[in-house]
């Protein structure tokens, strides 16, 4: 009974996505939903596969991928360091930004797009500063809530010891903020996440946006699902590395609730060098390759002559043209597409 | 006389940010055709609203933004309650799911839905409301998973109703929490309708916005990120007045 109960616990949370999964494989099949618009799951896996033997799901995903990394290290370069700046010499002027602070983090980023676009033209810099601008409000507000949530106590007796504020900041204000502001950093890969995809899709020559954007325009709905999926892991794989990471941001905790009793043992570990190392491994991987290959898409860009159409077309999408069909049906821009659907 | 005075230095930070603006504008520092005076933002503003041009965007923009916001208080509240762990196997069954789905990006969403419904008002909302759903459930989930043990031991000793139970004690405990997740999702629906109005509409702000990038009309742009901003400070405003006057006990 024991074991059964066991094998109950672990299959159960999958059953859900499995029973989904099935769905999407069963109802295109019978007819119930068409299947030009809904192809069945396993019409998206095989396109998956052909994408990724033409590696283009390789190039995109990792173009995106470098893109929300380093729009993400821009936003906590500026956020942390200001929340902390603001936090720890002048507390009351802090207080009296945050009306400000709140009234700017409600300008939408994508209402400067058009001045970002003016400003760097349309190009990395206009999506970085895009991504950016999105995450850096909730990693600030999360900064400075979670060095107002420190315990007084611990600032006081620090105080009282005379520490410098250096040591202050390092010892005890980082940790004690530490859980809140990796949330903040949850909710702006969450935001950069979605405004990747959108500034992809409103003008650029490589990444996951692009590739589901460009399938919709060529008609290729099964690729569309594809990226999609790619996407829907990238971000779940973001947010499981940062889960991750929290868990570990906690280790100066004493937990007392009688909730979550199970990650009591765990929360008590610190973060082993051997983790960090890959993490780190893996991190300057996506940065470097990355790097390479958004290098690649935009010397190709700016060797071709400047034509909008030109420029949609450039991101190693002639190969996989070639097991498809050709791109007669694309159109390039937003007022063209909407006359179609009409 | 004093309560002017108090507004007045809490707003000191934003007056300044204004007069800032308005000081390097006009400085040629910058320029002009990247950063219009604020002056002339608002002058901008004020003709485009006289015309009634501005008006018409923002208030069918206002009702894109509010229908899927509702709908999505309307779904997001009682999945949230379900998934707060009243039905234990339910709630392990579709949590997986649910984590899945919140990471769907509404953008892909878009271009699916499109297929569907094809470009329309109600691709529009369906977008919105899905994107604002996924913070209300998991919010409300957190509000009554973290109810307070001992009052609900203390319920049922006193023999209280299930019904009872569910609206004196876990309903007021998670009420803050759930107001959280539907002021994010307020943030969300702003964010996402001007995307979505972006991509592919022919009124509305973000319409508009757009327009006035294609005319190269920077202070119309500056007059919309104006008004999206005012939208967005409005109904967050909005939203922390109602929490408390319907939140009085704590």
């Amino acid at each position: 009974m024991e074991r059964i109960n066991k094998i109950k616990v672990k299959i159960l949370p999958y059953i859900g996505i499995f029973c989904f999964l099935n769905l999407w494989e069963i109802l295109p099949r019978l007819g119930v939903v068409d299947a030009q618009f809904l192809p069945p799951f396993s019409t998206v896996c095989l396109a998956i596969q052909t994408l990724w033997q033409d590696g283009i799901l390789y190039t995109n995903t990792i173009i995106s991928l470098w893109r929300v990394l380093i729009g993400l290290l821009l936003a906590i370069f500026i956020a942390v360091p200001l929340g902390f700046f603001l936090e720890v010499f002048s507390p009351e002027i802090s207080k009296r930004l945050d009306g400000l602070f709140n009234l700017l983090s409600h300008v939408n980023p994508f209402s400067l797009a058009p001045l970002f676009i003016l400003l760097f033209g349309i190009g990395e810099k206009e999506k970085l500063a895009i991504i950016s601008l999105s995450a850096v409000w909730p990693i600030l507000f999360h900064t400075i809530t979670g060095i107002r949530s420190v315990n007084p106590i611990l600032i006081k007796t620090g105080r009282s010891m005379n520490i410098s504020t250096g040591v202050l900041i390092k010892d005890i204000l980082f940790p004690g903020a530490l859980p809140i502001i990796i949330t903040g950093i949850r909710l702006g890969v969450q935001m950069s996440m979605f405004m990747l995809i959108a500034a992809e899709m409103m003008g650029a020559g490589a990444g996951l946006g692009w590739l589901v954007h460009n399938s919709a325009m060529v008609y290729q709905i099964p690729r569309l699902y594809a990226g999609g999926v790619f996407i829907i892991l990238l971000g779940m794989s973001l947010n499981k590395i940062i889960l991750w990471f929290q868990t570990y941001s906690w280790f100066w905790q004493e937990r007392t609730g009688v909730a979550e009793q199970t990650h009591i043992k765990r929360r008590h570990k610190q973060v082993s060098s051997v983790a960090v190392f890959c993490f780190m491994f893996i991190f300057s991987g996506v940065l470097f390759f990355g790097g390479n290959e958004v290098h690649k898409i935009n010397t190709q860009v700016r060797t071709l002559p400047m034509n909008h159409d030109m420029h949609q077309h450039s991101a190693g999408m002639e190969k996989g043209a070639e097991t498809t069909e050709p791109q007669k049906a694309y159109v390039p821009n937003f007022k063209a597409d909407e006359d179609k659907h009409k | 006389m004093y309560r002017t005075k108090i507004i007045l230095q809490h707003n000191l930070p934003i007056i300044l940010f204004f007069l800032l603006w308005e000081v390097v504008a006009n400085s040629s520092l910058v320029n002009p055709m990247l950063l219009p005076a604020f002056s002339k933002v608002i002058m901008t503003l004020g003709g485009l609203f006289y015309s009634g041009e501005l008006l018409t965007h923002t208030l069918i923009s206002l009702e894109r933004a509010l229908g899927g916001f509702v709908a999505a208080l309307v779904i997001g509240i009682p999945l949230g309650f379900l998934m707060g762990g009243w039905f234990r196997t339910t709630q392990t069954v579709l949590a997986p799911l649910f984590d899945i789905s919140s990471q769907v990006n509404p953008f892909i969403l878009f271009h699916i839905i499109i297929l569907f419904l094809g470009i329309g008002e109600t691709a529009k909302i369906t977008i919105i409301a899905w994107v604002c759903i996924w913070p209300i459930v998991f919010n409300t989930a957190a509000g009554v998973r973290n109810v307070d043990e001992i009052l609900l031991k203390e319920a049922r000793s006193f023999d209280l109703q299930r019904w009872s139970i569910f609206y004196k004690i876990i309903l007021p405990s998670a009420a803050r929490s759930i107001f959280t997740g539907i002021r994010i999702s307020a943030g969300y629906s702003f964010f996402l309708l001007i995307a979505v109005e972006v991509m592919g509409a022919d009124s509305g702000l973000g319409w508009f916005i757009l327009y006035s990038q294609e005319n190269y009309n920077v202070e119309a742009i500056f007059a919309g990120a104006v008004v999206i901003a005012l939208l967005g400070v409005t109904m967050d405003a909005g939203i922390k007045y109602i929490e408390k006057k319907i939140i009085i006990w704590q």
